[in-house]
C-alpha cells in the first residue's frame, strides 16, 4: 500500500507514449517573436523524440478595413 | 473651421456589429501549405489541419464582446483565448479562420502566426488587446 502511494505521488504527464513521469523527460522551451505574433513553445522529449509539444500564440494585431468615401462629381 | 468628409464612427461600428455582435463563432486552423485568406468568403475544409483530437470546423469562440468605438475607429476581438486542447497536429500550420456559424459560416477573417506543430498537447491562441489599435477586427 505504501509502495502504491509512492507511485501515485510521482507527477505524470500525458504524451504520445502514454502517461510518463515528468522527471523522465527532457524539457525544452523556445520563443519566437514576429510582427504578428509571439509564440511560446514547449517540448517534452524522450530519448530525443518529441512526445509532447504545446504552443501558446499571442496574436499582436488584427486586421483593419478602411472604408472609402466617394467625392460628389 | 472647415467641413470634413468621412464615414461616421457610428456607421463603422454598426457595420462591424452586424457581423460580430451576438454571433456564434468558430475557429479553424489551416496548414502552412494552404492558400486560405481574405478571399475565402466562408469556412472551407480545404487546407484545414487534420489530426488526433481535432474536429473539422475547429472549436467554438467565446464571443461576449460587442463592437466598440474609439474616435472613428470601430473594433472587435473575441472575449477569450481560443484553445485546442489535447491535439496532435503533425503537419505545420500557421493560420486560423474565425467564422460565423450564425451567418452560413461567413468568414470574419484569417489570421496568421509563426508556423506550428502540436504533439499530444494544447494550442492556445491569445487575442490581442481589444482596442482601436490592435483589435482583431477594426474598421478605421
Amino acid at each position: 500500500m505504501q509502495g502504491n502511494q509512492v507511485e501515485q505521488d510521482v507527477p505524470l504527464i500525458w504524451t504520445t507514449k502514454g502517461n510518463l513521469p515528468v522527471a523522465s523527460l527532457e524539457y525544452y522551451i523556445g520563443w519566437e517573436i514576429t510582427d504578428e505574433s509571439i509564440v511560446f513553445r514547449e517540448q517534452y522529449r524522450l530519448d530525443g523524440e518529441i512526445v509532447k509539444e504545446n504552443a501558446h500564440v499571442k496574436l499582436l494585431k488584427g486586421g483593419e478595413a478602411v472604408p472609402e468615401t466617394a467625392q460628389f462629381q | 473651421m472647415a467641413n470634413t468628409q468621412g464615414i461616421s464612427g457610428a456607421a463603422k461600428q454598426a457595420m462591424l456589429a452586424a457581423v460580430t455582435d451576438g454571433k456564434a463563432l468558430k475557429a479553424a486552423l489551416y496548414l502552412a501549405s494552404a492558400t486560405t485568406g481574405p478571399t475565402n468568403a466562408a469556412y472551407t475544409a480545404t487546407g484545414e489541419v487534420t489530426g488526433s483530437g481535432y474536429t473539422a470546423g475547429g472549436v467554438s469562440v467565446t464571443n461576449a464582446n460587442t463592437a466598440g468605438l474609439t474616435g472613428t475607429t470601430s473594433f472587435w476581438t473575441p472575449s477569450a483565448a481560443i484553445s485546442f486542447p489535447t491535439v496532435t497536429l503533425a503537419t505545420s500550420f500557421d493560420a486560423v479562420m474565425i467564422y460565423s456559424t450564425t451567418d452560413a459560416n461567413r468568414s470574419l477573417g484569417v489570421y496568421t502566426f509563426t508556423a506550428q506543430t502540436i504533439t499530444a498537447g494544447t494550442l492556445t491562441l491569445t487575442m490581442p488587446t481589444n482596442d482601436a489599435s490592435t483589435g482583431l477586427m477594426r474598421v478605421a
